[in-house]
């Protein structure tokens, strides 16, 4: 060998043992790939090779606490483990990794012996603790993981100490109250792992709500529990008790509370019931109180309509008479509180002090509002039986929603070729998909009627418009009595069944009544093939499901081209049960 | 039935009640995307009314249609008796997570549902026809004894199961699945017919692999895997799968390299694409052809636990009838063992491609026209052909 050659070489043998770190992942690496395709064994030959030259090579001991795992051969690793933890004995990874070797191998006394000198060598870490519990919460030893994060809590002397290890296992363990409490603790410890809280304790099934919100509301739990406890009991859709929890919080004022609020008014917009709703108005109301006022009148505008939409009309009017009455208020804040001001008046039944504030030129509601509260205080008036109040609230707006209300003007006046002419006049998007439904509906059978004026159909109709349901299906078989069978009869005859089926309990007689009736007197109009549609519903969801299929099966065999009769098979099949319930 | 039928799946158990009733009928291969020809009886006529299957009458057009089947890729395969159907499925199963009595439900055919201890006594040899789906024969719950742990319905499974090996004398589940697939491939053997779906497909041939071997993770019989499991495998009791790798790690809910999407293999999980059926002769091989009948071609794909078989682990002799054109796997597979054939399919649910635990049943009202199903049904149907005339 040359000296030049023995120089090179001796450089590169230098630069192979100087380098293990560069050289670490191109050894290891094909151990990965063979891990990947599920050749452990021959994975775990090279991890064990890779440590013959860097025995404290973690990436490869860590390949052998996987692989030899699978291969059921884990007292192989045990030595490694050891020898390279006396060589790096500062090493959390190496201690942590010794621990779980110990756990795999079920030598739990010599895992508590590992972890006690551990924890001797650095008695205010939660660490060493944690690795203990963890490596026996991983193998599922519940009591015995409970008992070392325990008594890292006692040694530690913090009774907040391991708390989100604990609350983690009870949880694993189907422990909710107890993971409530440790959660509460962490949270109280770290206000950051609150979010996971939530996320976590959410799952808990229905029946540990109760207990789980007790557990963290109860004396003496801290703010944060309570907090926690009210996003749980909005995401359990128990507004009110999630706002008893939240309010509970709210004195003295801190400088973490309105941001917890506000957290909780956004929560509380995810739940769509009227009680979610009064009761993101309540929180939206006091939040407005602790932020400046520009925010403050915007979030008071909202919170009027969140209790509105939750019915709670007297604490809106007093949260609008503040704003009304304010001349600090901005001009378009002024506005939008006036406009829900008058909306409130109307939904009180107050409708002259409505109309009177509508038409004062005072105000300067916008003209979308203004249109949106005539028609509001048009349809509050018809809900009395005041048609010409009712037409005069609408004055001379041309929009569709306004034609819309003035052609069922018209038919509660028993003008049906007036009431057809405003429906066309107000085409299929007026209001929203439901009304023109409606009004489509109504134009359907108004088609089968001759007579240019029915007072008794209109008097029925606006009966029923009024929410006298059973004076109304009585008022609608008289009016249709007096109509011809091919005439409309079956027609108005299908209504009053439909509304008695709705109403349900003693009416449903007289549903299946009128449905029969209808079936019975045939004929080509879509009259017959929808009553025995409507019946065979009723009588499935009043659990008569076999009765409904010789219904379902003259339906589709009698009227094969009817509209009626795509529903009309679906409807069999889930009688018969062929296709599963949605 | 081709586009113009209004309701495919419905159009099965049409047929299928009316040869139940004694009445004669005729598979129409490929003729208009394969179609039934059934006498013309108000009864028949009803039945189609309710159920929304469109009929024509052919009367004298008839002699047209048998020249037009005689001139080209078709045959007409006389169906003679409803074959008596048997679904393998826990007792506590709901029809709707299964795909087969999903298709049987909706199309209005009878079936029974048996299990394990129907197996093991030899009460299986009552009927024609069986169809297994997402059962993990290995006795692994699927593998999802660790990834589910705590849920209710993996804690009902293992003990329902576990009461049943119990019941039945066998020392663990894994010992208890693997005498019912010897069960099975018995029945077969005999002349039973076999469809499987999804796990079933290949851990039932995993497990008569198996027969001398532990594959079964530690948690599901309390003993490691062999781990010279694959070098012991005996391929040579298996239906289909021959020469497949075991998956070892207990934490991946998959069972070997057979499936090739690996829906829940980590890295290893490929895309959905859309598999094509073969032609085949119909006058040649009408049992294959029976089996891809379908007004469509190309079929887009739907996940399982075993989604797809890879080409590489096929024995030799296995009809493919659908696969992945230049993917490394098949779809939907075929084959005889003694007096009797079988059927693979793979993926969970046609009409659901991504199916989780937890979604809502699949509504076939929903999806009258569904190739998917389709193909499902045609194996209920091909055991009612005439048996003289398959010729493969």
């Amino acid at each position: 060998m040359s000296p030049r050659r023995s120089i090179r070489l001796a450089l590169a043998l230098v630069l192979l043992v100087a380098s293990p770190a560069l050289l670490r992942p191109q050894a290891i690496g094909p151990g990965f790939e063979l891990e990947r395709t599920g050749r452990y064994a021959d994975a775990a030959s090279i991890y064990f090779t890779t440590l013959r030259s860097d025995p404290t090579n973690l990436p490869a001991l860590l390949g052998l606490e996987r692989t030899l795992f699978v291969l059921n051969r884990m007292p192989e690793l045990l030595p490694l483990v050891q020898a390279a933890r006396e060589r790096l004995p500062e090493s959390p990874a190496l201690r942590s990794l010794e621990l779980r070797v110990y756990a795999a191998l079920n030598e739990l006394d010599s895992l508590e012996t590992i972890a006690r000198r551990w924890a001797a060598g650095a008695p205010q870490s939660e660490t060493p603790y944690r690795e203990w519990g963890q490596a026996l919460a991983d193998r599922r030893l519940w009591d015995e993981a409970r008992r070392a994060f325990l008594a890292g809590r006692h040694a530690l002397g913090h009774d907040g100490a391991l708390a989100l290890e604990l609350a983690q296992l009870e949880q694993r363990a189907g422990n909710w109250e107890a993971a409530a409490a440790e959660w509460g603790r962490a949270v109280t410890r770290t206000p950051d792992v609150e979010p996971n809280a939530a996320n976590t304790l959410a799952d808990a099934p229905a029946a540990m709500h109760e207990r789980v919100a007790h557990v963290l509301t109860a004396p003496p739990a801290s703010v944060r529990a309570r907090r926690l406890a009210a996003e749980l009991l909005l995401a359990w859709g128990q507004p009110t008790e999630a706002w008893g929890a939240m309010q509970s919080t709210l004195a003295p004022v801190d400088s973490d509370t309105p941001v917890a609020l506000r957290r909780f008014v956004d929560l509380a917009a995810a739940v769509e019931t009227p009680e979610a709703h009064r009761v993101r108005g309540l929180a939206l109301t006091r939040w407005a109180d602790m932020v400046p006022w520009s925010m403050g009148s915007r979030a008071r505008a909202e919170a009027v309509g969140e209790l509105l939409e939750g019915g709670d009309k007297v604490a809106a009017r007093h949260v609008l008479e503040g704003l009304t009455g304010d001349s600090t208020v901005p001009p378009e804040a002024h506005a939008a509180a006036e406009a829900a001001l008058i909306q409130v008046l109307i939904a009180d039944g107050q409708l002259d002090v409505a109309a009177e504030r509508l038409a004062s030129e005072k105000t300067a509601i916008t003209a979308d509002d203004r249109a949106g509260l005539r028609l509001t205080l048009a349809q509050a008036r018809v809900a009395r039986g005041d048609l010409n109040r009712a037409e005069a609230a609408l004055g001379n707006d041309s929009s569709v929603v306004a034609m819309a209300e003035r052609g069922w003007i018209a038919l509660y006046r028993g003008n049906l070729p007036g009431a057809m002419s405003a429906f066309r006049a107000a085409g299929p998007y007026a209001s929203d998909r439901a009304a023109a439904t409606e009004r489509t509906a109504m134009m359907a059978m108004l088609q089968r009627i001759q007579e240019e004026s029915s007072p008794e159909l209109g008097a029925a109709l606006l009966t029923l418009a009024r929410g006298d349901t059973i004076a109304a299906i009585a008022a609608l078989r008289r009016a249709g009595s007096r109509l011809p069978e091919q005439g409309g009869r079956l027609e108005v005859l299908l209504l009053a069944g439909q509304v008695a089926a709705q109403k349900g309990g003693e009416q449903e007689q007289a549903a299946i009544a009128l449905f029969d009736e209808i079936v019975r007197g045939g004929g080509e109009g879509a009259a017959p093939a929808a009553a025995e549609l409507e019946w065979s519903r009723l009588l499935v969801r009043t659990g008569r499901s076999a009765d409904a299929i010789p219904h379902l099966e003259h339906l589709i065999l009698t009227y094969p081209n009817s509209a009626f009769v795509p529903e009309a098979r679906r409807v069999l099949e889930r009688a018969k049960g062929a296709i599963p319930k949605s | 039935m081709d586009d113009a039928q209004t309701d495919h799946l419905k159009a099965y158990g049409l047929t299928y009640r009316a040869i139940q009733a004694g009445l004669k009928a005729e598979w129409l291969l490929n003729y208009r995307g394969g179609s039934f020809l059934i006498p013309d009886l108000d009864a028949l006529r009803r039945d189609a009314a309710l159920n929304g299957i469109r009929t024509e009458p052919v009367d004298s057009a008839m002699t047209a249609v048998r020249g037009e089947i005689e001139a080209n890729n078709m045959d007409a395969v006389p169906l003679e008796k409803a074959p008596k159907i048997a679904v393998y499925a826990p007792p506590n199963a709901a029809p709707w997570d299964d795909a087969v009595t999903m298709a049987l439900q909706y199309a209005g055919i009878q079936f029974t549902k048996i299990w394990d201890a129907e197996v093991v006594d030899g009460t299986l040899r009552d009927y024609d026809w069986l169809h297994l789906h997402h059962e993990d024969f290995t006795g692994q719950y699927s593998k999802f004894f660790l990834i589910y742990s705590g849920m209710s319905w993996l804690a009902e499974m293992v003990q329902r199961n576990s009461e049943m090996a119990r019941r039945l004398n066998f020392a663990t589940v894994p010992d208890l699945k693997k005498a019912v697939a010897r069960g099975i491939r018995s029945y077969v053997d005999n002349g039973g017919f076999l469809f499987a779906m999804c796990t079933a497909t290949e851990t039932i041939d995993l497990a008569l692999a198996a027969q001398a071997v532990d594959i079964a993770a530690t948690f599901a019989d309390g003993t490691p895997i062999d781990p010279d499991a694959d070098a012991k495998l005996d391929w040579t009791k298996t239906f289909a799968f021959t020469g497949a790798h075991i998956e070892t790690n207990p934490l991946v809910a998959s069972f070997s390299d057979i499936d090739g999407h690996q829906v829940n293999g980590g890295a290893r999980r490929q895309p959905l694409g859309a598999f094509k059926l073969f032609n085949f002769s119909a006058k040649i091989d009408p049992v294959p052809t029976m089996l891809v009948q379908n007004h469509r071609q190309v079929i887009p794909d739907f996940y399982g636990l075993t989604t797809s078989f890879t080409r590489d682990h096929l024995k030799p002799g296995v009809t493919i009838m659908g696969d992945e054109e230049g993917a490394p796997w098949v779809k939907y597979i075929h084959g005889d063992l003694g007096k009797g054939t079988w059927t693979f399919f793979g993926g969970h649910d046609p009409e659901d491609p991504q199916h989780q635990i937890g979604d809502p049943a699949t509504d076939l009202s929903l999806h009258p026209h569904s190739p998917g199903y389709r193909l499902i049904l045609n194996n209920v149907l091909f055991p009612a052909a005439k048996k003289k005339e398959l010729k493969t």
